[in-house]
């Protein structure tokens, strides 16, 4: 196909020999070597268990990796069935392990899984990360069955989580988005998901390779196009999410200077979309759900605090440029409560969100710096939704997440009056 | 009165009359050029602050905290405008130069050849001084952030000295520019520079020996108390 002359020749001749597969499931992976055996695996099995019958592909797009990544892919394999599934594939897996070229990210690891899609015309698509330690075979079944036998398009995860985990998920992008987009996809950055060929197709009419989309921003990427584009959406649950441990010293203001920045620059290229759009609707949810006890973890309240409160004394100017006076009254008095007293009531915090988007779309100061004077705001915020929820089991946590989903829906005008002011 | 005190007079009226003659168009020329420079000046001052207005530089200006700078120096004025006047001053200067080169005079011809050659000199040592303060700005304001974001000690201080440090290499840089007592500017950056490292290292480990163990000591136990959160924050 000449669409898909950016793939490597040596990779199409792989492919011709493969020739059209039913089901595609990329990993995309730079130094994973400890944990992507165990991810090829269980992509195997779900293979062999779930679609015996069909023609299916492992596809592994490498971003270099020197740790060996490629060698444990190329090693990794089933060779007992039987004990693991009590039957064999009736088809010979197609296993290509290629090195992805341009912008060193995710996103372009990605773009080659849709170039492949394309080329082998799978019906079918799932990308999973490498670093999953929890992944089973029955994740290939939820993330693919909604699209092979259901007509779906896409397919958005749903973790269990602990009721602390995925803070920036809570606070900001899944409320943001729904509210937004009108769709409750309660993971929009899960990480893994499922598509069809279709969406694939469409994913690669889209010339976003160059940007922040090919390094770190195609999650939610993904799942905004898929919404904005009228595709049939479902989410599927896929259990716990545990993966190899991050570095410890990962700056949070970078991470979430990345993610909030593709979640705001979405907003400004579909804002003709998202502008119509009031209330949200559910989804359809595939997989069996279920809540496990909560172990108490480690969660320093204190610290914090005090960055929220050296931001409040150091970063005043600048919060008053981005901030409209009442709300920077409002954080200001925060500043006054003890610990045991302080809360940032939801909201203000979504008025915080939303001067912070129209700030952005702006340009009121540089992005980068404008992204990186939220950090104190959302440190004050964990630490008001801790300490107000010592006690809260995960459904409480839900209820609680859900009224502010809720204020992020009815404060929409809001944000549209002043985006458009 | 014929005699040589008559001829005297009328040689002198006559030399006067031609000197005048020669020198009246070329007054007349230094005046129509020194007005159409200022007509040239007014439309280009209002043309570049139209365009100004149009690309949005007085908000770049507000973001970058050139305006702020402005306004301590006691400029009210908006940028756009500030720009305009400054175009309108440099063009109205040079066709003031060139009508006074057309009256020919050797003094003012030398002395406008040497503002010529110096002029590009000025927008040089202008240049760097602005863009030497943007950059300052800016990362001071990112070392404020990242030292707030770090939770450490004195984020403004450390932003402070950022600022400072690239304030003086911009400002040695355009003295520099001007050729203003080169070797003196160099040696004094020098000097100035090596003495607030020198000082703030006295200062660090001789004067404030214990304030510096204590801060070390925070630090250093508060990184071991302090073991991160055992949440995923995505």
């Amino acid at each position: 196909m000449a669409e898909n002359g950016w793939l490597p020749e040596s990779l199409r001749e792989q492919l011709r020999s493969v020739g059209d597969v039913d089901i595609l499931v990329g990993i995309p992976s730079f130094n994973s070597a400890q944990t992507i055996g165990h991810v090829v695996r269980a992509v195997q099995a779900g293979f062999a268990k779930y679609f015996p019958e069909e023609r299916t592909l492992l596809i592994n797009s490498d971003g270099g990796s020197t740790d060996g990544t490629p060698e444990v892919v190329r090693s990794a394999s089933i060779n007992d069935y039987h004990t693991i599934l009590a039957a064999h594939p009736l088809r010979p897996v197609h296993k290509i392990i290629t090195p992805y070229h341009g912008i060193p990210g995710k996103g372009s690891a990605l773009r080659l899984v849709f170039g492949v899609a394309r080329e082998v015309n799978a019906k079918a698509c799932a990308v999973v990360d490498s670093d999953l330690r929890s992944i089973t075979p029955e994740w290939i079944d939820l993330l693919i069955s909604p699209i092979y036998r259901e007509g779906f398009d896409f397919v958005a995860p749903l973790y269990h989580r602990h009721k602390y985990d995925g803070t920036i998920t809570n606070s900001i992008v899944y409320p943001l988005t729904r509210a937004l987009y009108g769709k409750r996809v309660r993971q929009p950055i899960g990480g893994d998901f499922g598509f069809s060929g279709r969406l694939a197709e469409h994913y690669l009419a889209h010339d976003v390779w160059h940007t922040d989309v090919a390094r770190f921003g195609i999650d939610i990427w993904m799942t905004t196009m898929a919404i904005t584009g009228g595709f049939k959406i479902c989410q599927s649950f896929l259990g716990a999410k545990i993966h190899a441990a991050k570095d410890p010293g990962a700056d949070l203001s970078a991470m979430l200077m990345q993610v909030v920045s593709s979640v705001f620059s979405l907003m400004e290229a579909h804002q003709g979309h998202w502008k119509k759009i009031q209330g949200s609707e559910p989804v359809p949810t595939f997989g069996f759900e279920y809540t496990v006890g909560l172990e108490p973890i480690r969660v320093n309240v204190d610290r914090m605090l005090q960055i929220f409160r050296t931001g409040l004394r150091e970063l005043g100017p600048l919060w008053e440029k981005i901030l409209t006076p009442e709300t920077f009254q409002e954080i200001t008095r925060l500043g006054d409560a003890d610990e045991k007293s302080f809360r940032y009531p939801p909201s203000l915090w979504v008025r915080t969100i939303y001067d912070y988007a129209v700030a952005y779309h702006k340009v009121v100061i540089n992005r980068e710096h404008l992204l990186k004077s939220l950090t104190p705001l959302y440190l004050g915020r964990i630490a008001s939704f801790v300490l107000e929820t010592p006690e809260a089991d995960a459904d409480d946590v839900e209820r609680l997440l859900e009224d502010l989903c809720q204020e992020y829906e009815r404060m929409k005008p809001y944000l549209i009056q002043r985006w458009e002011s | 009165m014929d005699g040589p005190f008559t001829d005297a007079v009328m040689t002198t009226l006559e030399k006067f009359y031609e000197g005048l003659e020669r020198f009246l168009p070329n007054l007349f020329a230094a005046l129509v050029i020194i007005a159409i420079g200022w007509l040239v000046a007014w439309v280009l001052k209002k043309l570049i602050r139209r365009t100004l207005v149009l690309a949005r530089f007085d908000q770049f200006c507000d973001s970058t905290g050139a305006s702020q700078m402005l306004a301590r120096a006691d400029i009210r004025a908006a940028p756009s405008e500030c720009a305009g006047r400054f175009a309108f001053w440099i063009v109205f200067i040079s066709f003031l130069m060139i009508g006074l080169s057309a009256l020919n005079v050797g003094v003012i011809d030398r002395l406008i050849a040497e503002f010529f050659m110096y002029l590009p000199k000025i927008f040089a040592a202008l240049l760097i001084l602005f863009v030497g303060f943007l950059i300052g700005n800016f990362l001071s304001r990112a070392a404020l952030l990242a030292a707030v974001n770090a939770n450490m000690p004195s984020p403004r201080a450390i932003s402070l000295v950022v600022k400072f440090l690239i304030a003086i290499l911009a400002f040695a840089m355009a003295l520099e520019q001007l050729e203003i007592a080169t070797s003196i500017v160099t040696a004094a950056f020098i000097i100035a520079f090596g003495a607030v490292m020198l000082g703030l290292a006295i200062a660090f480990g001789l004067g404030g020996r214990d304030v510096a163990r204590r801060v070390l000591e925070k630090q250093f136990l508060e990184k071991q108390e302090q073991e991160p959160d055992e949440f995923s924050h995505i």
